[in-house]
């Protein structure tokens, strides 16, 4: 409506803004800002895509949605909100996800700008990529707290969201999760990993048991206890521990006789492993410590009050009980996600890390505190949210006057800097790294590993996690031999057989690409023995640009952490700027305020 | 300020605030709830920062405004529906207002400042206002100030806004974060790992009334010194709050050739009277200072909203004293004026 009185804007603005078409993907803090402010100002035209529903914790500052909404789409009544305030703008809402086929390339064509306000990075990357094809300028946003940015990205003009690498996950080595945890978060992930072995999605590579191959134990791993029970994968061969689980009926106290006592009786035997390090304390089920405590004053949140291990162990078996009748309530083979606002799942993740702390002498945690690593929580306010986005619009309407050249890249800072600026903008553009994988005209990357062992399978993954790619095809540069194919079935044979075994040896070059990213790499495979799984080597002669952000990891969400892949290229941590990743919690990647790191949980576990 | 309530959240309030409460942590979140806002001018930056501070979960906040919401609010106010253009702006914000957050109590007030006496603005924590003149602003400004209670105000006009607080004197608690270096493993096959540590320190901050900051004496050497770092904006709002003094109205979208040119004689004459380098306030900052643009709005009225949550909480810095967003190069920075 603004654009349609004549003079709030000059007579440019006012045309271009009733001419344009604008897609705001992500309906969630900054999305609900961004749209609010589109529709006051009169952009006629207005698609918002969000996959999301809306959660009680959101109503802190999605401003758009109340109680009563809760559980519903928020692309569906963000739109409906929004248009009360205007009801002759068009908004279409799409509850969706912005990786999907139904939005290629020709759908991105249609806008003239992209305003991104998003929670993670998979999705980042995609609609970077979409509208690196497409060829239409993104604006991208994120907080976390009270620091926030926003950034323009136009293909060919700016660096591209995927032109600098970003920091890895969190990391720990299996062992250290499994045999030697010493902080709290070893114990939560530990924790996640056992909801999972128990009710969610077995991975192989989540074992909570005792490992035997840690190479600190090497020599005497079962020299005084089951020396014959060790295989090469270093896991005591033994049925599953849901198989386990499921034969006793779930019953809580065999179930942590087993996890708290004997398998800490077990890491006791591994004798070297506690030569310079306080060995554990196994627990056993009638003796727990704070069973006779007096109930203790408490102030603050129920939430934060730190629990003895008796209550853990009470919480323990009632969150099992309570997870296995969800469990046996599903159909066959059907299996639980871990979700930090899943009360049970919670108080399991809460009790088991607590239990296995107190066995390890590490410091207890409060359900609160459990809550905020385990689910890499990233806490967003509205006010962060509504400056960033009223950046975000300001940019949109500089892009549409034809000013892009004044479109630099704006961070909102938790505290002013030397200079008393809260909202310090680039002085100019930051120009595309030519040695970008996914925007140079000729993109290339290097994959190290060890082709004697990796298989396609692998490969696969390493395209998708690595890459980014959510469909890759693959072929042998200048043989057109198709390596990996989109096509389901296509390829399925070769899934296990290694790079080798097909033919492929060092630096061999394949040409991967991704129909609905319209995104094609050279990947160029480089021989590493050592290498256990893979990594990209995205620049091996010359140095990158200096690294532009000092970010933080694509988080993960609970169950959906990533897999042991990407052992990392390197990357300068001290950098002077900062990548904020989001709006809220899930995926974070909170880039952390200039020159402070924020301190975040992801993790991945490493093969150790 | 704010008296400490001793009482506990409820589960709703902690299950609603869970994220900031993260972020500020409890006793900033109860001192919220302790405390009764008053938000003067319902224009867009006045529902702006209602929603924000309804948000943040205060105990009351009330809306006032003897105004009648006109169609050109609705370019920037999403609190009053449309349809009820004509009626006053605070009363027809209220509805919305409340959806926000049912646990913020919410009333408006319809009568014109100057109708109200000073033990009205006294019945509040802080005050936020927006809109009003100057003289209107060092009023409430001072009565406050003879009651200990916060002040702030600000405007936006067209994408240009501003923020002044007077705090007086101003305890809070800032979160340090130190880095120090752990050891983690048994002996050297683990490196060392440096681990953050936070400690709480207490601070204090003086502010001065408005009226100093608003007579800042620009023949002072320090603030000379100012003109090199040249940002304009200051002197961008004495013009823009003197127009309003003089022609008892805002920079008219529908005036805005006539308008333009009187805000650029008023700069001219601004010049002289500061003898500020000629050039120094470009043309390009009173462009765009027609009705409330929104995302202008957002920006400032966000700001705004987060002075409002550190000065109740008494935690973290807050601004001292004033703020300004420099649209031409979307710069947002912190002056201190006046002392």
């Amino acid at each position: 409506m603004v654009a349609r009185v004549a003079g709030v804007f000059d007579e440019k603005l006012t045309e271009a803004i009733a001419n344009s078409k604008i897609l705001v993907v992500g309906a969630g803090g900054i999305g609900c800002e961004i749209l609010k402010n589109l529709v006051l100002t009169g952009f006629p035209q207005i698609e918002i895509i969000d996959l999301d529903t809306i959660d009680v914790s959101n109503l802190n500052r999605q401003f758009l949605f109340h109680k009563e909404h809760v559980g519903k789409s928020k692309a569906q009544v963000a739109k409906d909100s929004a248009l009360s305030f205007n009801p002759t703008v068009n908004i279409i809402a799409h509850h969706d996800s912005v990786i999907s086929n139904d939005y290629g390339v020709s759908y991105f064509k249609q806008f003239n700008i992209v305003m991104n306000a998003l929670d993670n990075r998979v999705a980042r990357n995609h609609v970077n990529r979409m509208c690196l094809a497409a060829n239409v300028p993104l604006i991208e946003t994120g907080t976390a707290g009270y620091a926030g940015q926003v950034e323009l990205i136009k293909k060919g003009l700016t660096q591209c969201y995927e032109c600098q690498p970003k920091a890895p996950q969190k990391s720990f080595p299996g062992c250290t999760i499994r045999n030697t945890p010493s902080e709290p978060i070893h114990c939560i992930v530990w924790a996640k990993h056992l909801f999972n072995q128990l009710f969610g999605e077995e991975d192989p590579d989540q074992d909570v048991s005792p490992d035997t191959a840690d190479p600190e134990a090497a020599g005497d791993a079962g020299a005084s206890a089951l020396s014959s029970e060790g295989t090469a994968a270093g896991n005591i061969e033994r049925k599953s521990t849901r198989a386990w689980a499921s034969d006793t009926n779930y019953d809580p106290e065999k179930l942590f006789s087993k996890l708290f006592g004997d398998d800490i009786r077990y890491l006791l035997s591994m004798e070297n492993l506690w030569k310079k390090r306080r060995p554990p304390t196994p627990l056993t089920w009638d003796n727990l410590p704070g069973k006779d405590n007096a109930p203790t004053q408490h102030s603050g949140l129920p939430d934060q009050r730190v629990w003895t291990v008796h209550e853990c162990a009470q919480v323990f078996a009632a969150s099992c009980k309570a997870l296995q009748t969800d469990l046996k309530s599903r159909p066959d083979g059907d299996h639980l996600v871990w979700d930090k606002d899943e009360k049970s799942a919670m108080d399991f993740v809460t009790a088991c890390a607590n239990i296995r702390a107190h066995i390890f002498n590490i410091q207890l945690k409060s359900r609160f505190e459990i809550k905020s690593m385990a689910g890499n929580i990233i806490p967003a306010i509205a006010t962060a949210n509504a400056i960033v986005a009223g950046l975000a619009v300001i940019r949109a309407q500089a892009l549409l006057k034809g000013e892009i050249e004044t479109c630099t890249s704006v961070y909102l800072r938790p505290k002013v800097n030397h200079r008393g600026q809260l909202f310090v903008p680039e002085k100019t553009l930051t120009a595309p790294n030519p040695k970008c994988y996914v925007c140079a005209p000729k993109p290339e990357v290097g994959l190290a590993c060890n082709i004697k062992q990796l298989t396609l399978k692998d490969l696969n993954t390493a395209f998708k996690e690595g890459l980014n790619m959510q469909a890759p095809d693959a072929t042998v540069e200048g043989k057109g031999l198709v390596v990996l194919s989109s096509e389901p079935g296509e390829t399925d044979h070769n899934n296990e057989k290694t790079l080798e075994e097909i033919g492929l040896n060092d630096g061999c070059a394949l040409l991967v690409d991704d129909f609905l990213q319209n995104y094609e790499v050279r990947v160029r495979l480089q021989q590493e023995d050592d290498e256990k799984s893979w990594r990209l080597v995205t620049d091996t002669d010359t140095p990158m640009p200096a690294p532009k952000e000092d970010k933080t990891a694509n988080g993960s969400n609970g169950a959906k952490e990533p897999k042991p892949g990407p052992s990392r290229s390197k990357e300068d941590s001290d950098s002077d700027m900062e990548i904020i990743d989001e709006d809220d919690d899930g995926e974070p990647a909170p880039k952390p305020p200039k020159r402070r790191r924020t301190e975040i949980s992801d993790e991945v576990v490493e093969l150790c | 300020m704010v008296e400490n309530n001793e009482l506990e959240l409820s589960e709703a309030e902690a299950e609603q605030y869970d994220r900031q409460i993260r972020l500020w942590g409890l006793e900033s979140q109860k001192r919220l709830r302790a405390s009764k806002v008053l938000i003067i001018g319902l224009s867009g930056l006045g529902a702006e920062i209602a929603k924000n501070i309804i948000l943040s979960g205060v105990k009351s906040v009330c809306l006032l405004d003897d105004e009648k919401l006109k169609e050109t609010d609705l370019y920037s106010q999403f609190l009053a529906p449309p349809d009820k253009i004509g009626e006053n702006r605070a009363e027809s914000s209220i509805q919305r207002a409340r959806a926000l957050n049912p646990m913020v109590d919410i009333t408006s007030e319809t009568k014109a400042v100057d109708e109200l006496p000073d033990a009205f603005f006294t019945t509040f924590d802080i005050v936020c206002a927006t809109g009003l003149k100057q003289e209107q602003l060092e009023r409430i400004n001072n009565i406050c100030r003879d009651s200990n209670k916060k002040f702030l105000c600000g405007d936006v006009w067209g994408m240009f806004g501003y923020m002044f607080a007077d705090l007086i004197d101003h305890e809070y608690s800032e979160e340090i974060v130190q880095h120090k270096a752990v050891k983690r493993g048994p002996d050297e096959t683990e490196k060392n790992a440096r681990e953050t540590v936070s400690i709480t320190v207490k601070r204090r901050a003086i502010y001065v009334p408005l009226q100093n900051a608003l007579s800042a004496d620009w023949t002072k050497p320090e603030l000379r010194s100012r003109l090199r770092r040249g940002d304009p904006s200051y002197f961008a709002m004495k013009i823009l709050l003197r127009f309003r003094d003089e022609f008892n109205r805002n920079p008219d979208p529908a005036k805005r050739k006539a308008d333009t040119e009187i805000l650029l004689r008023m700069r001219d004459e601004l010049v002289k009277e500061l003898n500020i380098p000629v050039g120094f306030i470009s043309d390009a900052l009173l462009t765009d200072v027609f009705g409330i643009v929104s995302g202008a709005a957002a920006v400032v009225g966000g700001v705004i909203g987060q002075e409002v949550v550190k000065a109740v909480s008494q935690r973290e810095p807050p601004h001292n004293n004033m703020f300004f967003f420099n649209p031409v190069k979307c710069v947002g920075f912190v002056e201190l004026y006046g002392q």
